[in-house]
């Protein structure tokens, strides 16, 4: 069993093509710019205690119209035993109704990945949040202190081309992107391996806290985070 | 001789709408076309609809011209010769279309528009292509007025399809419709794409299930609104069945199902032969019209086309009380039942003259017309009616699409977060295309243009005519009634 926020049938946004989207109740980080918060309580009266079975049934009725279901939160990966059954469970539906279905994850990158053999062996791809380079900027952003283990799952998931993209949420002022973008075309060079960078700009709508009257990027900032990721050889695209 | 008379001093026709009025008007002073008792009262119950076609046929009423065929022999009857570079093809195309007839007096079909430029384009760069498309496209959306006029593209990515779509998008033009052919096993995703993007911004092209619509001709085109018809021929005629007007008629299911629809099925197959008799032996067309005696179009390759409109209507009204067709069981099985009867009546007619069909006519699901108040396109589920899930609406409609042979469609407005990720918009097409969905068309909620039933009005033109003003386009004055009696601004918009 696993706690569930909600379900959504038809979703363009997490992930390539059409999906559906599972996003997990419970939160372990917190991030200052979260823009549903309502998800980060490990446990909240709105969210519902489903079975893989249950889950699967609504997979069951996006087919032959989605190309796949992304499990994200809160933090999906706090529930990683579920989310290994899950994708079982959807791999063998796929298998059953000759409809391929790709398994995809949405993680912050806390749980170190490596130590899910089985759920790795299941799982198509991770889209990797990094929130910051500098271990005391991802500290001012979240309720964690270290972002050591995000580094490792970054390095860990590309040489195990199991990373579908990288995420960088820009917040201007609070977010090293430039040093995020340098440190991950770096490790693009090393590894050999390449993924697009998703470079989300920040939106103070529905957040809550401190950052709920922090502006937005401008264009123009935007449009430089780009251009230094191009000159980096960095694939990077906005949304 | 009233109605002449308007026409005539009306300040909201353009000249050419004029004259296309009188000629109708001219026409209908005929009566060529037999109308026994049971046809007629059928008729004036508005059960039985000829669509205006008018009382003496004098030419098909869609023709789908073998383009290819005259581009690669040249067309002696115009004095063109084949062309022979890309200049020469756009003015020998301006041409030929100018002398395609039809219903509307304009070419319906405008050919496999990527294929047919494709070998003229090798030695010329994009950005040249795309300014002699651009003056082509606006000549074709200037003179020929009226948006029931489809060109289609695919389902092989070319050159040309990409510009075509490019020049298309920067437009933003109602005329040419387009189509595109989709077979996943032949059309690359990222043509696919572009086409879908191009869609979200300009509402153009639809998509078309190539896969389905390809078995029910060795070669076909789609024309004016989604008509699926055979190429180097076209469609006689369209005439159709009002079935909520039919259903008006009665109170039980029974007397439906076993008395009138029998009888008005028979009244109208009875019509519609009677027309195709007086177009292939009284009118001269193809004895006469240089399409036909040059070969562009062969008289064997012509169909008629059976239109059915509100099937939604008539099944709710025979289905228990408070059941819709769209989301309720028993008002499809209903609907269902309509269909089977239809179906076995139409394979049982023999129809004269319509050798590439076997002898039958072949079902449409007719679009509706702007004097249709409460009645639902062909076999679409009802504005206000759409089930919540997309899924949901696809698969019903898919299970709909599989009766009819020669048209039928689904518009659905998206939200325009869709421009971002036109891939999840093809997996849904994808999907619905796999269970049997035979063509889709659809907009962005924000776009000016509008798809209406099947053809392309700009929301502004329709304000344009709503306040009284003349407008280049007939199909706005269609289309302004429409979208606002089939509430099609309340159509379900689709989040992507």
């Amino acid at each position: 069993m696993a706690l569930i926020r909600k379900i959504i049938s038809q979703s363009t946004v997490d992930g390539p093509g059409n999906r559906t989207a599972i996003f997990l109740q419970g939160c372990n980080i917190r991030c200052a710019y979260c823009h549903n918060p309502e998800t980060q309580a490990m446990h909240d009266a709105e969210a519902k205690e489903m079975s893989v079975a249950d889950v699967l049934a609504e997979v069951r009725k996006g087919i032959p119209f989605i190309r796949g279901i992304t499990v994200s939160g809160g933090e999906c990966m706090l529930q990683a035993d579920f989310v290994t059954a899950l994708f079982q469970a959807v791999k063998k539906l796929a298998q059953e109704t000759g409809h391929p279905l790709t398994c995809l994850i949405d993680s912050n990158g806390t749980v170190p990945f490596y130590r899910y053999p089985e759920l790795m062996a299941h799982c198509d791809g991770v889209m990797l949040d990094i929130k910051a380079w500098d271990s005391e900027v991802y500290h001012s952003l979240t309720a964690a202190t270290s972002n050591e283990t995000v580094k490792e799952n970054f390095v860990w998931l590309l040489q195990n081309r199991k990373l579908t993209e990288v995420r960088i949420v820009c917040v201007p002022e609070r977010v090293d992107v430039e040093t995020i973008l340098q440190n991950i075309a770096k490790t693009f060079d090393f590894i050999g391996e390449k993924v697009p960078v998703r470079l989300l700009r920040f939106r103070p709508h529905g957040v809550i806290g401190e950052l709920a009257n922090h502006p937005m990027p401008t264009d123009e900032q935007m449009a430089a985070y780009l251009s230094l990721a191009q000159a980096l050889g960095v694939t990077a695209e906005e949304r | 001789m009233a109605d002449i008379y308007s026409i005539v001093t009306s300040q909201q026709l353009s000249y050419e709408q004029k004259v296309v009025a009188l000629a109708h008007a001219a026409e209908d002073t005929l009566s060529v076309i037999p109308m026994p008792e049971r046809t007629r009262y059928y008729f004036e119950k508005g059960a039985i609809c000829n669509l205006n076609e008018g009382n003496a046929p004098y030419r098909p009423r869609y023709i789908m011209p073998d383009y290819e065929k005259a581009v690669r022999q040249g067309v002696k009857f115009l004095e063109l010769d084949p062309p022979q570079d890309f200049d020469e093809l756009l003015t020998f195309l301006q041409v030929l279309y100018r002398h395609v007839p039809s219903i509307t007096t304009y070419p319906v079909f405008l050919g496999d528009l990527d294929k047919l430029i494709e070998p003229f384009i090798t030695d010329l760069s994009d950005d040249e292509v795309k300014r002699k498309l651009r003056n082509f496209f606006i000549y074709l959306d200037r003179t020929i007025t009226d948006s029931f006029c489809h060109a289609n593209l695919g389902p092989e990515a070319t050159r040309a399809g990409r510009l075509i779509l490019d020049v298309d998008r920067e437009l933003e033009q109602a005329v040419p419709n387009l189509t595109l052919k989709y077979d996943p096993s032949v059309t690359p995703d990222d043509f696919a794409e572009q086409a879908i993007y191009t869609s979200l911004c300009v509402a153009n092209p639809a998509i078309c299930n190539d896969v389905l619509n390809a078995r029910t001709y060795d070669r076909y085109g789609i024309s004016s609104c989604y008509n699926i018809l055979p190429i180097a021929g076209g469609s006689y005629t369209l005439t159709r069945l009002v079935l909520p007007r039919l259903a008006a008629l009665t109170e039980s299911k029974e007397e439906f199902l076993t008395k009138l629809l029998p009888e008005a099925m028979q009244c109208m197959a009875d019509y519609m032969s009677a027309r195709i008799r007086f177009i292939v032996e009284k009118s001269g067309f193809f004895e006469s019209h240089f399409l036909a005696t040059e070969g562009f179009v062969e008289r064997d390759r012509f169909v008629a086309m059976f239109g059915l409109v509100g099937l939604a209507e008539a099944a709710n009204k025979f289905a228990p009380e408070g059941k819709k067709y769209g989301s309720d069981k028993e008002a499809d099985e209903v609907a269902e039942q309509i269909m089977d009867a239809i179906t076995a009546f139409v394979n049982a007619y023999e129809c004269p003259y319509c050798e590439i069909a076997h002898h039958r006519l072949l079902l449409h699901a007719q679009v509706g017309i702007d004097t249709d108040y409460g009645i639902t396109s062909g076999i679409r589920i009802p504005v206000g009616d759409e089930p919540e899930s997309i899924y949901d609406h696809l698969r019903h409609s898919s299970r709909f699409h599989r009766y009819i042979p020669t048209g039928c469609s689904d518009i659905l407005p998206f939200d325009i977060t869709g421009k971002k990720n036109p891939a999840a918009v093809l997996d849904i097409i994808k999907g619905a295309f796999s269970l049997g969905q035979k063509y889709i068309a659809f907009y962005a909620s924000d776009s000016d243009l509008v798809r209406i039933t099947g053809y392309l009005v700009k929301r502004s033109e329709i304000e344009k005519w709503n306040s009284g003003k003349a407008v280049l386009q007939n199909t706005t004055q269609l289309g302004a009634p429409t979208y606002a009696s089939a509430h099609l601004a309340n159509r379900k918009v689709r989040g992507v």
